[in-house]
């Protein structure tokens, strides 16, 4: 049964995708995905927690006792948290601004937690590092397709940078209902539908 | 085993379910879906002439652009899905008809498609089929497209063009937004008999109401539903107009405007997505008649009719939930 | 006994290692988060009220410590002479809160050059028009500091925003407090002034 590194790195990003495959950490994806940069961003908060984060429980597996893991572990990540939090106030103040409530909000979001209890802290860190980063890649590409879609649809454009990129030309009717929160639920159903069709073969 | 039950689950329609039960009681007519649709379609057809009467050649391109596109998602979802063609039963059709009935005779082309296609495979479709829906699909359609181009749904401006014989203000909105004063040019006979703004096949009371009763007698649509329905929206804006005369409109405005009558025997009616015992579609009816009148009163929408049927379609597995204890017991 | 003491250390080391690592990062990117939210949220509104200042107010600012508080005064440069001053205050009772409003008040006239909101948490499209539509906060331009600023409902001249009677007292309220915080500091104002020209 034993996975060679690259299967550990590769699982997050198909196999295992986090919101789609797992249905895992569904608040931010619901919430966050209203435009292509945010859900970036999102993702890369992510992923820079969700790797610090298995690399240091991994480091300290075997110092940690048992019993009160879940409470180091949460300490490990509002720590991490917090420095991403800030870093972000400091260099990306406008997206800080647009992500709001849900970059604290990390410290809660069950892969992360999943992830240091299930797979970092029974193995060692260089896996515990390839799997966070594929995991992280994974959930930050999962916001991407799912906040395209939606801006798509919603806006008729694409943001990266501050930068709307109209893509859809005049004639396009922005059809809003899709950036609002049903919306989201919507698009996020008929994704997994897409991605169990896709699976299933 | 496990694959014969998978087999089962890919064949969902009505027929392959054989071993599917729900709880009692059934009403069986002795007819099938396919003559379900054509008597409501047939029902409709008065409301829906009028219509074609006064908005003329736009009203009845609408008209065919949506029951031709909803029959065509129909059918595409079939084949993608891998599931049994089932546009024959007239259900499609059907769900097209009403959602033409609702819009503005001015829809463009694409909102028409768009709509359809969120009423036939958001909303029915997806959740399986005929039968499976939790909420109405036409008013989930509506809902949707009301929610993303308001500008659409305000019917002062979409009919802005057209040179009818009676006063061309949507009667809600003035109630909405410029008080009851504004309703004086509106008398009660008048609205029952279709002169004024709304939907394509939505305003004409008289022809809505025979349809309805004709429903009714056939067995089609249950008779608690519609009367709860109406009987809470008269309530309630009676209520309200006894409270606030110079706000709030009276009764009679709001049971003969927007889609109230449309709502009560068309949509509010619809089988799957409503409850099945006396007591649940007495307390389903009055309290979407409720609703209505609060989202038109002190809600932000002007009419409140397709969101009220939504909110009354989530609560009633809830509202099925009261029925008469079963006899005997279970070991 | 062994293992509850090796959680205790555990946990305390682990708290500590946390604590200290993130005041280290909280003390590097203090200054940065400072400017940052000059920039973004401030700067616009100063900027609005200054639109003719021909410094930059964010880089020429001045601290006066009022009581326990110390309070940042922008200065906007006029036709070569520092003339106006910029500072935020807060007004309460908005329909979500306090309501943050950057004042301009003209020293030598004695009189507001402009308002802007900065921070608030009113509805959208209703109380956040406050921030957005200009032609609301015009209405504070020019006014005289003598009398404390008040909705036409409550007597006073400010046109309340439609449907947003309660976010507009709370800027009204906001401007009245700036007004009194200016005259309170206004011999310090000066001071720095003048200082300021060298």
């Amino acid at each position: 049964m034993a996975k060679t590194l690259t299967q550990e790195f590769v699982k997050g990003l198909w196999d295992e995708v986090p919101p789609f495959r797992l249905v895992l950490g569904l608040c931010p994806v619901l919430a966050v995905t209203k435009a292509v940069e945010n859900g970036i961003g999102m993702g890369v908060a992510t992923t820079f927690v969700l790797v610090c984060s298995n690399v240091l429980v991994a480091t300290l597996r075997k110092v940690i006792p048992s019993k009160v893991r879940i409470a180091s572990y949460i300490i490990i990540i509002a720590t991490f948290v917090t420095i991403a939090e800030l870093l972000m106030q400091a260099y990306t103040y406008p997206l800080f601004k647009k992500l709001g409530i849900f970059i604290p909000l990390i410290v809660v979001n069950c892969i992360i937690l999943g992830r240091a209890e299930a797979f970092a802290s029974k193995n060692g860190i260089l896996r515990s590092l390839l799997d966070g980063l594929g995991f992280g890649i994974g959930f930050t590409l999962s916001l991407m397709a799912l906040a395209a879609v939606r801006e798509l649809l919603g806006t008729g454009d694409l943001t990266f940078w501050e930068k709307p990129i109209q893509i859809m030309g005049p004639w396009f009717q922005p059809f809003s209902f899709m950036v609002e929160a049903p919306g989201a639920f919507i698009a996020l159903g008929l994704m997994l539908c897409l991605m169990n069709l896709v699976g299933k073969k | 085993m496990l694959e014969k039950r998978d087999l089962l689950e890919q064949q969902t329609p009505l027929e392959q379910k054989k071993l599917i039960v729900s709880h009692a009681p059934f009403y069986h007519s002795g007819r099938r879906v396919t003559e379900r649709s054509y008597h409501t379609m047939l029902a409709a057809l008065p409301a829906l002439l009028l219509g074609f009467y006064h908005y003329g050649m736009p009203a009845i391109s609408v008209v065919c652009l949506s029951i031709s596109t909803a029959i065509f998602w129909e059918l595409a979802f079939n084949l993608v899905a891998k599931r049994t063609i089932t546009i024959g039963d007239g259900n499609a059709a059907l769900l097209g008809l009403l959602f033409a009935m609702l819009l503005p005779a001015t829809t463009p082309w694409w909102a028409v498609i768009t709509g359809t296609f969120i009423a036939v495979v958001v909303g029915k479709q997806i959740f399986g089929g005929i039968g499976s829906n939790a909420f109405n699909p036409v008013a989930l359609a509506i809902a949707i497209m009301m929610v993303s181009y308001k500008e659409l749904f305000d019917f002062d401006t979409a009919l802005l063009n057209y040179d009818l014989e009676f006063a061309t203000i949507y009667p809600l909105k003035a109630a909405k937004y410029f008080g009851t004063a504004s309703l004086d040019s509106f008398n009660l006979v008048d609205l029952f008999l279709g002169r004024q703004l709304g939907g394509i096949g939505a305003t004409f009371g008289l022809g809505l109401m025979l349809g309805g009763i004709y429903l009714m007698l056939r067995g089609f649509i249950r008779w608690e539903i519609s009367l709860t329905f109406l009987a809470g929206v008269y309530l309630a804006a009676f209520v309200f107009n006894l409270f606030d005369p110079v706000r709030f409109a009276g009764p009679g405005i709001h049971l003969l405007t927007g889609y109230t009558l449309i709502g009560a025997f068309f949509l509010a009616t619809e089988d799957s997505s409503s409850p099945v015992n006396i007591i649940p579609m007495l307390v389903y009816g009055a309290a979407g008649g409720i609703m209505v009148v609060l989202i038109r009163n002190i809600g932000a929408y002007v009419d409140g009719v397709v969101l009220a049927i939504l909110v009354i379609n989530l609560l009633s597995p809830l509202l099925d939930k009261i029925r008469p204890e079963a006899l005997g017991k279970v070991m | 006994m062994r293992e509850m003491i090796k959680m205790v250390i555990v946990l305390t080391i682990l708290a500590t290692f946390s604590g200290s690592l993130l005041a280290a990062i909280h003390s590097k990117t203090k200054d940065r988060i400072t400017n940052q939210i000059l920039k973004f949220v401030k700067g616009p509104a100063i900027r609005k009220i200054f639109k003719e200042a021909s410094n930059d107010p964010i880089v020429d600012r001045f601290d006066i410590k009022d009581g326990d508080e110390t309070r940042s005064f922008f200065v906007g440069v006029f036709e070569g002479e520092p003339r106006a001053v910029a500072f935020e205050t807060f007004g309460k009772g908005g329909y979500g809160g306090e309501v943050g409003l950057m004042v301009g008040i003209d020293v030598k006239e004695d009189k507001v050059v402009g308002v802007g909101v900065t921070t608030h948490a009113e509805t959208p499209g209703m109380g956040a028009k406050a921030e957005t539509d200009p032609s609301f906060v015009a209405q504070f331009e020019d006014l005289s500091l003598e009398d404390p600023f008040k909705v036409t409902q409550d007597g006073g001249t400010i046109n309340a925003l439609s449907g947003a009677t309660l976010t507009s007292r709370a800027v009204s309220l906001a401007a009245t407090e700036a007004s009194g915080i200016y005259q309170k500091l206004k011999p310090q104002i000066e001071e720095k002034l003048k200082n300021f020209k060298k």
